[in-house]
């Protein structure tokens, strides 16, 4: 066990429950609980006589436990003071003046990774991100005579999911021409709430037309901008509450003039003394 | 029961900054401000309240660097040579100006100040801060959330799994460590939220967090009752929603309340408008332009020409200023209670550091509120787990997409400015995960090499500092901020694959940077 194995070591004085004893009287800490499996925290947790639902998250499984053990917030907040004291000791050999860990000048972040990839980021409602990579030897080798790979982005609109999903040639998309040196690129989404992916693709040389897809993104979704339901049918009353909560001024779409802001203006009993 | 409930919550964070390899490192000197002009003032605001037997309730989220930086002894006698520095200023000050009738009061207002922040740091608290909170948390006046381990903006890396668990899990444990429980709550840092990340937090037991009304509003399906109660996403995830009209009165730049010509203006300080013969015999950083604390000029108007600050005048315009608030929001819950089943709630979210060290008269403003809100009776002031016990069953809704940033999405965290970031971010997750499958049943010094490489990928993803290079503040550290973790993380999986291990190096970076000692670099393994 290391010393940082001691920290938050539960007072001694109290604490003389069972769990003591399944610990050969160490005392119960949370990192020592932190690293019994699931299987083993619940095995324990069944010792001491918890009756505990299956599926519980480790944290909560370690809550559990520690709470069986009775002591007061006093004592959990003075254990704190003696592992800041153990961690203390831990690097007592070690002077603070020695600590230079910054990276040298001749260490520099790499721009790159040199492996063939894409990614999107969706940024907002019309924006997504998109960076990616391609290695120097594929891109060796899909440089032709005219010296370019032919790089495109094909950014492509999925509709629908597993047995829904559109075939693959019925999909929409478009295309966006980038230099062989870029990599990142932010696009235009043709509208909000938009589900896609896009293949980062190289044409062939050699075949016009054909092209070969060298990766593929993670499938993203824009933000839609409107409302999921019309508030009409929401149930009395919904139209005027999401008014005076303020939605016309939040860029939604067909929101602007939905709902006069009467109530708003006669709600606001101080605006007027803002002003002086 | 009053016409509605009001539900503030402040959002306590700082960046993770230590340096103990210099003697003094500027940018500690944001966690000391912050820690002298809003936490302790906040926390004698509390003591205050108590005291006068005031039923205040708030909820308020640390964040795990933000525990690590109070519990961090080394940066506990860093504050403390800083407050003796600002006495030290303040005295000089007295010398100076002290017999001047505008800014005599000014030069003993501030010395007041940090003399009590010192007495109350040293004597009252023992240093022990976290523990100031922790007895208004066990009393159930102060309910406590936690947030993204390194404040990483999670929408962004939605599509990394394993790194919004991290951020959840190790935050989750940074709580426990420092109150002995689990949160309820979880603040999304910058309210960003993705569908996607309910069930991360379910899956750790938290109850709740917080979205912003657009993010709300767009969600599916649209909310009945607008922002005036929180909805429940599919997997039992609680989301409250910010109230507009609360945030605005007080964040709006141009004409939110911080902006009135009678409060302190926070630009004009001493640091910049004194010669620096003078200051550098009192600074801690001689030759350098920097914030003193010491600001002696009222908001005035847009023009260069400031008038003195007045300290009763300022009180007596924040103490109104509590007033309208409280009748502006209790305008807005008469006029929504007829039309819903309950009482309405209004849930104003706020960074903390607004309180104090922007707005030098917020914590008089946010007092003075929950004074009136008591005295009243019409609102009354709930934390936000207290609303849910009162209300547990909510319309089932997954909000949409969201954040409190500008235009309510990704772009103040994704743009030209800092988009460089994600490509290293990303792919220093994939590698995290890569080694976690890898060496999954290490120990010894190869699993304290480990958890160095998780704490160096959870620093990567810090939202602040992608922030500062789009804002231009501070742009150049912040983009070190970034890099020096990059380029930790690129040597240890350097050296784990090429099994060369530099002890030296990794222990003396395990030094630095020391935050979440508990961390298990396990979490970054791929969920099957």
């Amino acid at each position: 066990m290391g010393a940082a194995a001691s920290l938050l070591s539960l007072d001694e004085r109290h604490a003389l429950t069972s769990l003591r004893h399944l610990f050969q009287n160490e005392p119960v800490t949370i990192d020592k609980l932190e690293s019994l499996t699931l299987d083993e925290l619940y095995a324990l947790a069944d010792r001491t006589g918890l009756d505990l639902p299956p599926g519980l998250a480790r944290p909560f499984v370690i809550e559990e436990v520690l709470d069986v053990i009775e002591e007061d917030s006093e004592d959990r907040r003075s254990s704190q003071g003696e592992a800041l004291h153990i961690d203390e000791k831990k690097y007592a050999e070690l002077r603070i003046d020695e600590i230079d860990v910054d990276p040298g000048a001749d260490e520099s972040m790499a721009q790159r990774y040199n492996e063939t990839m894409v990614r999107a980021i969706v940024r907002d409602p019309s924006w997504a991100f998109a960076f990616w990579d391609v290695s120097d030897a594929e891109l060796e080798s899909l440089r032709g005579e005219e010296g370019s790979a032919g790089l495109f982005l094909r950014v492509v609109e999925l509709r629908g999911q597993g047995d829904a999903a559109e075939p693959e040639g019925q999909r929409e998309y478009f295309d966006i021409p980038v230099a062989d040196e870029d990599l990142q690129w932010y696009i235009n989404l043709p509208r909000s709430g938009v589900r896609f992916r896009i293949d980062l693709c190289a044409r062939r040389a050699s075949q016009a037309g054909k092209f070969r897809v060298l990766a593929r993104s993670n499938e993203v979704e824009s933000p839609r901008l409107s409302l999921a339901t019309d508030p009409e049918t929401l149930g009395e009353g919904a139209c005027e509450l999401l008014s005076l909560s303020g939605v016309e001024e939040l860029a939604i779409e067909g929101c602007a003039d939905a709902n006069p802001r009467r109530i708003l203006q006669s709600g606001s009993a101080g605006a007027a003394d803002r002003a002086d | 029961m009053g016409s509605g409930y009001l539900a503030l919550v402040l959002n306590a964070h700082m960046p993770f900054v230590r340096r103990p390899e210099y003697p003094r490192f500027l940018e500690e000197r944001w966690f000391f401000e912050t820690l002298s002009e809003t936490y302790l003032p906040l926390l004698r605001m509390f003591r205050s309240l108590e005291a006068d037997g005031v039923p205040f309730h708030l909820t308020m989220s640390v964040s795990p660097t933000l525990a690590a930086m109070l519990g961090d002894k080394v940066l506990g006698d860093r504050y403390v040579e800083y407050l003796n520095a600002q006495l030290r200023l303040a005295a000089a000050e007295e010398e100076r100006v002290g017999a001047d009738p505008a800014f005599g009061p000014l030069v003993r207002m501030y010395g007041a100040l940090y003399r009590a922040d010192k007495d109350d740091f040293l004597e009252l608290y023992n240093r022990d801060v976290l523990g100031a909170f922790d007895y208004f948390y066990k009393k159930g006046r102060v309910e406590l959330m936690t947030s993204g381990a390194t404040h990483a903006f999670l929408p962004i890396f939605r599509d990394s799994q394993e790194a919004v668990i991290a951020q959840v899990e190790t935050a989750i444990i940074s709580h426990r460590k420092a109150f002995g429980k689990n949160p309820a709550g979880f603040w999304l840092p910058q309210l960003g939220w993705y569908s996607g990340v309910a069930e991360v937090l379910r899956a750790y037991n938290v109850q709740y967090t917080i979205v912003t009304t657009k993010g709300a509003v767009l969600g599916d399906p649209t909310p009945r009752y607008g922002s005036f109660a929180p909805v429940e996403c599919p997997s039992g995830l609680v989301a409250f929603i910010r109230d507009a009209g609360g945030t605005d009165a007080v964040w709006s730049e141009a004409s939110g309340y911080p902006a009135d010509p009678a409060y302190r203006d926070f630009y004009r300080d001493i640091g910049f408008d004194l010669p620096a013969e003078y200051l550098n015999g009192h600074l801690e950083e001689p030759g350098e332009r920097i914030f003193t604390g010491f600001k002696y000029w009222a908001v005035t108007g847009r023009s260069d020409e400031k008038r003195p600050y007045d300290s009763v005048a300022a009180r007596a315009r924040a103490i109104k200023h509590a007033e309208l608030f409280m009748a502006e929001r209790l305008a807005s819950a008469q006029a929504a209670s007829p039309l819903m089943d309950r009482p309405p709630l209004m849930v104003c979210p706020f960074d903390a550091e607004l309180f104090g060290h922007w707005w030098f008269e917020g914590p008089i403003f946010l007092e003075t509120l929950f004074r009136k809100v008591a005295e009243a009776g019409a609102l009354e002031a709930v934390t936000l787990g207290e609303y849910l016990r009162a209300h547990p069953t909510n319309q089932v809704s997954t909000p949409e997409f969201s954040s409190w940033g500008d235009g309510g999405f990704a772009e103040v965290w994704l743009d030209g400015s800092n988009d460089w970031i994600y490509r290293h971010a990303t792919k220093a997750v994939e590698r995290m995960s890569e080694l976690a499958e890898r060496f999954p049943d290490e120990s010894g010094l190869r699993e304290r090499i480990l958890n160095q490489a998780a704490r160096e990928v959870l620093l990567t993803m810090c939202s602040d500092w992608a922030l500062l290079m789009r804002a231009g503040r501070s742009s150049g550290f912040a983009r070190q901020q970034v890099e020096a973790p990059i380029l930790n993380f690129a040597r240890i999986y350097d050296m784990l694959c090429s099994n060369t291990v530099s002890t030296e190096w990794v222990t003396k970076l395990e030094k630095r940077n020391n935050l979440f000692p508990s961390i298990n670099y396990r979490m970054f393994r791929k969920k099957r």
